[in-house]
């Protein structure tokens, strides 16, 4: 017992000091990192840049190469979906390393690799044997200068994403989701999802001489930023870099991505189908990531407060009514500004009114009594020690330094973000409710077994 | 830099239940696993989806002393977070917490493991979301989860082992506030759990744990047999007809007798990885009908249960089981009326391209039995697999994850004795366990398509129709000769079909 007391003690002590430093820091964003480990850069001359966080894993390295280029950059009719087309046709080889060879070579090494495209960026990643780095850097090196593959290969690959399209399509909330951008977008190329149109998929392979082109513009090194994470020391990962993509050539595109002219009116989408649970979603338009201003940290707070599972909506509308089965929403960060998104799934259709206008209500409440002094800095909490939770491999922490680099180009901006956090007050709370959740800015779009969605 | 792990350190308590320890004294929180040895094989008989509704009850309900609303205001600040998972043989509970908040935390654990408040209006809400789930959720957001649950309930027909472990609709609906009482009190012990913890925990917190878990029921769970599967005699086809399928999603399976248990399974991994690694490009299967044909987005092949192909990259832990199945993933691919609308070419096509991906990915298994692995490939699967399995446990959560299943196995560390097994094997042990444990005469299949596809298809794989392979102009005028070749030979391919049913989406799992 006497040993319990005294662990009891002691954790009290961390407890509070932790809590000092979760809770408790107000304009001191200098010093602040939500990293516990130091993000090392290295800018190259042609203009890469080489990111390192050593991280304790034995071993084991995470490889990560993020290109900032995704479906926002697809600007010209009829390639919807190209950036991430694109993502496959980088696994067609080259000359050094022809597609068998670079398969061959990747199997070898051991590492769990794979890409992914959205919006705003595509990341290549290999995740491994921290011994096989400089192999690494080889085979990412050679494909990213010297890509070449043939029309055939070209039209061939092109199925595959078809393939991707049929396996999405077969979930309802994919059709609505591309049904709800469609919708709430007129000109910015956030109108289409990541996969495209499908009638731009099955053009995909009347597309070879523009894929050369996007290769061009997009596949150089001030599009790209090299990320290496886990048993590594920055020093041997620069002069790796410097070794393999020193002579990479810096390119001079630059895409002029449509601005999204003002909402006037709300938007509705609708999708009828009876095979799902009636669905709604309310997207408000909201702004883009900023490491800066207010606008974002202030909304994750919000968001949260208003529809995580300990809100007051989710425990009214999901734990005591029992009118939806789930409650979420949250702002999406992205470089261009984009939307907030609220989802609920309901037992009746005929619950979906209701809910709509306790939402809305809910969201009015914040504009006219703000949010509570207490809540408001356990959220603070909530998000940070998320966060903190999260980071226990390589992948992880690559990943998310992947993430702000798509939207600043700076890594920092996690830290800058998170120190951010503490700056909200509830005026700030206020200001983003009035701003953003506005009738003139909202998309309403639904899933039930009627002709209409039926929810105003 | 390297971690200060103070090593793997099993301690044997005077108490029933085991315990899996791994201290990481350099990690910000703590990990809690609790495995209970029950899983969907204790379903009684018509109120199968009990053991899920259970769990599901307890995690995502309240305690004696707090509510689940209550509970959220306690954790929100610590971002504490818990889940429970259910598989055929074992139910898993995992809670996590920052070490700054164990203290705080720890009651809730104990109050939901230890009391949990079984409330009537928890009970309504967690129950209703599971009769959503198999009434409509597994028929409609994914045509490939679907196609696997059904090879399951065909495969596994008339066994334990048969049902989904969320149940089926009437089942489910029969379940009572009362059942799931009772089936908590006789299937969640202290004779049946399995204790593991990982992270920076004091001492003194792991005898506390392991103190109050000994206060779960004393009694001696009755946990019935897993399954011993017959083969089946032919190949054996159930064709899902699902309105508005946009392709055809294929999953097919028949019974092996081997498990991580045995050191084999190391000879058959090699085999596997050789034929179909999950999500990986250099599996034979992926290579023939993605990569060269373009048919699908990926093909793969297993030797055990993969718990959500579609959203893991590597294995999880936490599903262990002890009856087992070889299976081949075909991802969707096109059907007739999808290809007639796209290509003018192909606008008057009756079959889809799901025959002819099912014979070449069978005819794959049947090419591994008849010329067997060659060394090259056999080194280079080998390597490539002592380096990748290490990636199945890159997390604390997942380290002790694969300890807790190996204990399942009667192992100690299933990933470094893998490592070992690896590293003695030769090609002839591999080719030796192919011949074993595969083979391509008899299987289920199963195929989830769209209605206008199921009547050609059905008759198509009953009179071992010739399936041509359909491309594009697109794609076909470039082909090389060699593929063009070997389709001709996978269009002819025999398959020793016995039966092919039809069965309408409405009907599946009844």
């Amino acid at each position: 017992m006497r040993l319990l007391l005294q662990f009891l003690f002691i954790t009290s002590i961390i407890f509070t000091s932790m809590i000092t430093c979760f809770a408790k820091r107000e304009g001191n964003m200098e010093d602040y990192k939500i990293l516990p480990y130091p993000i090392h850069q290295y800018k190259m001359d042609n203009g890469l840049n080489v990111v390192t966080v050593p991280f304790d894993s034995p071993g084991l390295a995470a490889f990560y190469i993020v290109v900032r280029v995704g479906s926002r950059n697809e600007v010209e009719k009829g390639v919807t979906g190209f950036a991430h087309f694109f993502e496959h046709m980088m696994f067609r080889g080259t000359d050094k390393y022809p597609r068998e060879k670079y398969n061959e070579v990747l199997k070898l090494i051991g590492a769990g690799a794979n890409a992914n495209t959205s919006n705003d960026r595509t990341i290549y990643h290999m995740t491994g044997n921290a011994e096989e780095l400089e192999k690494m850097f080889d085979l990412e090196a050679d494909r990213f200068k010297n890509l070449n593959y043939t029309e055939h290969d070209f039209k061939v690959e092109a199925g595959a994403v078809k393939g991707e399209y049929t396996k999405n399509y077969a979930s309802p909330y994919s059709q609505l989701y591309e049904k709800m951008l469609n919708t709430a977008f007129e000109k910015h190329t956030y109108k289409h999802t990541t996969m495209g149109f499908f009638e731009d998929v099955v053009d995909m392979p009347n597309q070879f001489e523009y894929s050369k082109e996007f290769f061009k513009r997009y596949y150089r090194p001030e599009y790209s930023t090299i990320v290496v994470v886990g048993d590594v020391i920055p020093e041997n990962v620069n002069s790796l870099a410097e070794k393999y993509f020193g002579d990479w050539k810096h390119g001079n595109y630059e895409v002029d991505v449509p601005e999204e002219p003002k909402q006037t009116e709300t938007k509705k989408s609708h999708l009828q189908n009876g095979s799902i649970p009636p669905y709604l979603n309310l997207s408000f338009k909201g702004p883009a990531f900023s490491d800066t201003e207010i606008d974002m940290p202030a909304l994750d707070v919000l968001s949260t407060i208003l529809f995580s599972e300990n809100s007051e909506l989710f425990k009214k509308l999901v734990i005591e009514e029992q009118k939806t089965r789930f409650l979420s929403g949250g702002a999406g960060d992205s470089r261009d500004p984009n939307l907030i998104s609220i989802q609920a799934s309901f037992y009746k259709k005929e619950d979906m009114q209701y809910v709509k206008d306790e939402i809305i209500k809910a969201i009015e409440n914040v504009k006219a009594n703000g949010v509570d002094e207490k809540l408001l800095s356990e959220t603070k909490s909530n998000l940070k020690y998320s966060y903190a939770m999260g980071i226990d491999n390589p992948s992880t922490i690559a990943n998310s330094i992947c993430h702000y680099i798509t939207l600043t180009n700076d890594p920092e901006s996690l830290n800058k973000l998170y120190a951010l956090y503490d700056n909200v007050t509830v005026d700030y709370i206020k200001m983003v409710a009035e701003k953003y959740f506005i009738t003139t800015g909202l998309t309403i779009a639904t899933i039930s077994p009627d002709a209409e969605g039926g929810v105003n | 830099m390297k971690a200060l792990i103070l090593g793997l350190i099993m301690i044997s308590f005077s108490l029933a239940q085991e315990l899996v320890e791994l201290k990481l004294s350099n990690s910000n929180k703590v990990v809690v696993k609790l495995m209970f040895r029950n899983g969907s094989i204790c379903d009684p008989s018509g109120k199968e989806g009990l053991t899920n509704l259970t769990t599901n009850l307890i995690t995502q309900g309240g305690t004696g002393e707090l509510s689940v609303s209550d509970i959220q205001n306690k954790i929100y600040p610590m971002a504490a977070s818990y889940s429970s998972n259910v598989d055929k043989e074992v139910s898993v509970f995992t809670f996590s917490v920052h070490v700054d908040w164990l203290d705080e935390f720890y009651p809730i654990l104990k109050g939901l493991i230890l009391n949990p408040s079984f409330d009537e209006s928890d009970f309504q809400r967690v129950k209703a979301n599971q009769q959503n789930y198999v009434d409509q959720v597994i028929r409609a957001s994914s045509d490939e989860e679907y196609s696997k649950m059904v090879l399951e309930d065909f495969l596994f027909r008339g066994t334990n082992y048969q049902h989904m472990v969320e149940g089926k609709t009437e089942s489910v609906k029969s379940i009572t506030l009362d059942d799931v009482k009772n089936h908590y009190k006789k299937f969640f012990t202290k004779n049946n759990l399995m204790i593991g913890i990982t992270g920076n925990y004091p001492d003194e917190f792991l005898k506390k744990l392991n103190e109050d878990m000994a206060n779960l029921p004393d009694v001696k769970p009755y946990i019935p047999e897993s399954p011993k599967i017959e083969m089946p005699k032919g190949i054996n086809v159930e064709i899902v007809s699902k309105d508005g399928a946009f392709g055809s999603a294929i999953f097919t399976g028949f019974p092996i007798e081997i498990t991580r248990s045995k050191d084999e399974f190391a000879a058959l991994m090699v085999a596997n990885s050789y034929l179909g690694e999950h999500r990986k490009s250099y599996g034979q299967l992926y290579q023939k009908i993605r990569e060269l044909r373009s048919m699908n987005y990926g093909d793969y092949s297993y030797i055990e249960w993969y718990e959500n192909g579609g959203g893991n990259m590597v294995p999880p832990s936490g599903v262990p089981r002890s009856s087992n199945y070889f299976s081949l993933w075909i991802r969707p691919v096109q059907i007739a009326k999808q290809l007639n609308v796209q290509y003018e070419e192909l606008k008057d096509i009756k079959l889809g391209h799901a025959l002819f991906a099912l014979r070449m990915a069978i005819r794959e298994v049947d090419k591994l039995l008849n010329k067997g692995i060659s060394q090259e490939d056999f080194e280079a699967t080998r390597t490539f697999l002592k380096s990748y399995m290490k990636l199945y446990i890159s997390t604390p959560a997942e380290q002790l994850g694969y300890l807790i299943d190996s204990k399942f196995y009667e192992r100690e560390n299933y990933i470094k004795e893998m490592d070992e097994l690896l590293s003695k094997l030769t090609r002839e042990d591999v080719n030796n366990a192919v011949k074993k444990y595969l083979q391509v005469e008899n299987m289920y299949i199963v195929i989830v398509t769209g209605k206008g596809e199921t009547e050609v298809l059905a008759n198509a794989l009953k009179n071992n129709e010739p399936s041509p392979m359909s491309y594009s102009n697109l794609v076909k005028e470039n082909l090389p000769a060699d593929i063009l070749e070997e389709d001709e030979v996978v269009a002819n391919y025999k398959l020793n079909v016995n039966t092919v049913k039809i069965v309408n989406s409405e009907n599946t799992f009844k």
